[in-house]
């Protein structure tokens, strides 16, 4: 139902900022920012080998799968490693392990009680659909390079999202409270790493807003696929948003 | 399928909405987190035609609120995310409501088809505005007759009339309706004279010329808010169709002779069972809607499924006769003046 641009419309259209402009790759400001996204990046893939192999220890008859997804991950981490010499940047791991520490602990405590759902959670769908989003977020704003390789791996990260849906999927009706209550757990700190890395991921250009909208789509959207109600998917959501 | 892309009217509304529907976590949050909260469908619903024939809907709410216009990327995100929403479930044909068109249009999103991994397809899409359009025009026809206008004597000023809506309103008012004259105001002045071309007449004026000479005044621009209209200018009876988004004429124009009616809305000949309309402030929220979501539903209706209105000045006029008569084949229609039933001087149904 357009009709003639309301006033508001058409300032916020003259006073837009371009979108998804380029930074300079070059300067020390990005660099120094770049060296802990990156290194985040770098480290999420090494967890992630390393939560799909251990995964595989509570489901055996899915351990071959899991080492699959898992190498996948090594192949991703080998690829970021190379956007960091491209640029000539050193990643900051010891930034990147404490980074991730709160989810690591959780998926350890998680993965020592026995709990399926909860790991699944965390590894298959929290981080593959924050990283998913974070990556479709970068493309537009990456270096040459890194964006090759960046379309690479999202592509692959969907299936690993896949992977964790359909297991949830099959066996929603035993998990769906351990489910709840690993989203209550673990979501609100997805936020807060999201607001940690703000300040630097708005120097390679990549917004909070859009990272945690972008990320709560494809959350939803995976629990959507898992089979939850639009209710409680967003119930779910807001723990993140709220929380 | 069809769907329903719609907003909340304000921030406020929204919030309220959002807790009468259960939604209590996202009601507590303040604007930036509505800015990141992702679509919601929050409604299915079910549609029987009066020819018999039933389809299933759904609607989406685009979590955006006229209070992030000013945010381009927001309001872009929100539309886009919106759509994507719609298309992953499966919806063959949604309309765009509110303002979700009009951000389209303005920020040009022709040229954003890629969103995330989704390449959305335009043609499970339409503003529904040759529906509107038709909609209009009917209610111009309608009711001006109501209050003691001849329509074949009348002066007709169409405020937007360059815009998609507009323009189709004035060419079916030229050709199809046949009025005395169409008085021409909108803000641009080239494509005013390439309409004036077009229709082979219709006089250009500014808002404040044409007022007072108008018997039927159909608003198809959004209110400026600082329009101040002063009653005493206008014809009696001056009938006025509100066809902008969102309808506040009644706030700028009221007093004896001065009707004004909500354009752009449809009644539906039997209740429909959905929450989301209990909140867009129809006066039969089971019946009433805007005629750019029935043009979805009688999409839907009738197996068309592409995108029926789309882009600027596309609207002829065998389009909106196709959808106009799928609209009373299919039990709507044009919401009129209350005349009996409010014997106040200032009749409205707003």
């Amino acid at each position: 139902m357009a009709t003639l641009a309301s006033p508001a419309v058409s300032e916020a259209t003259s006073a837009q900022q371009l979108p998804d402009q380029l930074p300079d790759f070059s300067t020390d400001a990005y660099k120094d920012a770049y060296s802990r996204i990156n290194a985040i990046v770098i480290e999420g893939e090494q967890e992630a080998h390393d939560n799909y192999i251990a995964i595989g220890t509570l489901i055996p008859d899915q351990a071959e799968e899991l080492a699959r997804l898992a190498r996948m991950e090594l192949k991703h981490m080998k690829g970021f490693t190379a956007c960091a010499n491209n640029l000539g940047v050193t990643a900051d791991m010891p930034f990147a392990k404490e980074f991730f520490a709160p989810l690591h602990g959780n998926f350890q405590k998680a993965l020592a009680e026995g709990k399926v759902t909860t790991c699944l959670l965390i590894q298959a769908i929290l981080i593959e659909a924050f990283a998913i989003s974070a990556y479709h977020i970068y493309i537009p704003v990456a270096d040459p390079f890194a964006r090759k390789i960046t379309e690479g791996v999202v592509k692959d990260e969907y299936t690993h999202l896949n992977y964790g849906q359909e297991w949830l999927k099959a066996n929603l009706e035993t998990c769906r409270e351990e489910l709840e209550q690993a989203n209550r757990d673990n979501l609100p700190l997805v936020r807060k790493m999201l607001e940690q890395v703000a300040g630097d991921a708005s120097v390679l250009h990549m917004d909070q807003e859009d990272l945690m909208a972008d990320f709560l789509t494809s959350y939803q959207e995976a629990l959507m696929d898992v089979g939850l109600t639009s209710r409680e998917i967003a119930k779910m959501a807001a723990a993140a948003l709220i929380g | 399928m069809f769907g329903l892309i719609g907003h909340s009217t304000s921030f406020e509304e929204a919030r309220a909405k959002a807790r009468s529907l259960g939604f209590e976590e996202f009601a507590e949050g303040d604007l930036d987190v509505w800015c990141s909260a992702p679509p919601q469908l929050v409604e299915r619903l079910e549609v029987t035609s009066a020819t018999g024939k039933t389809i299933e809907g759904a609607y989406i709410d685009s979590c955006f609120v006229p209070e992030m216009l000013s945010r381009f990327k927001t309001a872009r995100r929100k539309v886009l995310s919106a759509m994507e929403l719609a298309q992953k479930n499966g919806l063959d044909i949604t309309a765009l409501g509110g303002f979700t068109s009009i951000i389209f249009e303005n920020f040009n999103l022709l040229k954003e088809q890629q969103i995330r991994s989704t390449t959305l397809e335009w043609d499970r899409f339409t503003t529904g505005n040759t529906h509107t359009a038709w909609v209009i025009c009917r209610q111009v026809e309608t009711n001006a007759p109501l209050l003691g206008i001849d329509l074949r004597q009348a002066r007709v000023a169409v405020v937007g009339a360059t815009g998609d809506i507009g323009s189709a309103v004035c060419r079916w008012l030229s050709q199809r309706t046949g009025v005395k004259e169409l008085l021409l105001v909108a803000r641009q002045p080239q494509p005013l004279l390439h309409l004036q071309q077009e229709l082979c007449g219709g006089r250009i004026l500014s808002l404040e010329e044409a007022l007072p000479e108008a018997d039927v005044v159909v608003w198809v621009a959004s209110l400026p808010q600082t329009l101040s209209i002063d009653a005493a200018n206008l014809k009696s009876p001056c009938l006025m169709i509100d066809g902008g988004y969102p309808k506040n004429l009644d706030t700028k124009a009221s007093g004896a002779g001065i009707h004004v009616l909500k354009g752009g809305i449809v009644e539906f000949f039997s209740d429909i069972t959905w929450q989301m309309m209990e909140m867009a402030e129809m006066d039969n929220p089971k019946r009433q809607m805007f005629a750019c979501f029935a043009e979805a539903i009688l999409l839907e209706f009738e197996g068309i499924h592409t995108n029926f209105s789309w882009g600027r000045n596309n609207i002829t006029l065998d389009k909106m006769d196709l959808i106009g008569a799928a609209s009373e084949r299919h039990g709507f229609r044009a919401l009129g003046l209350a005349l009996q039933s409010d014997p106040s001087p200032a009749l409205t149904t707003a």
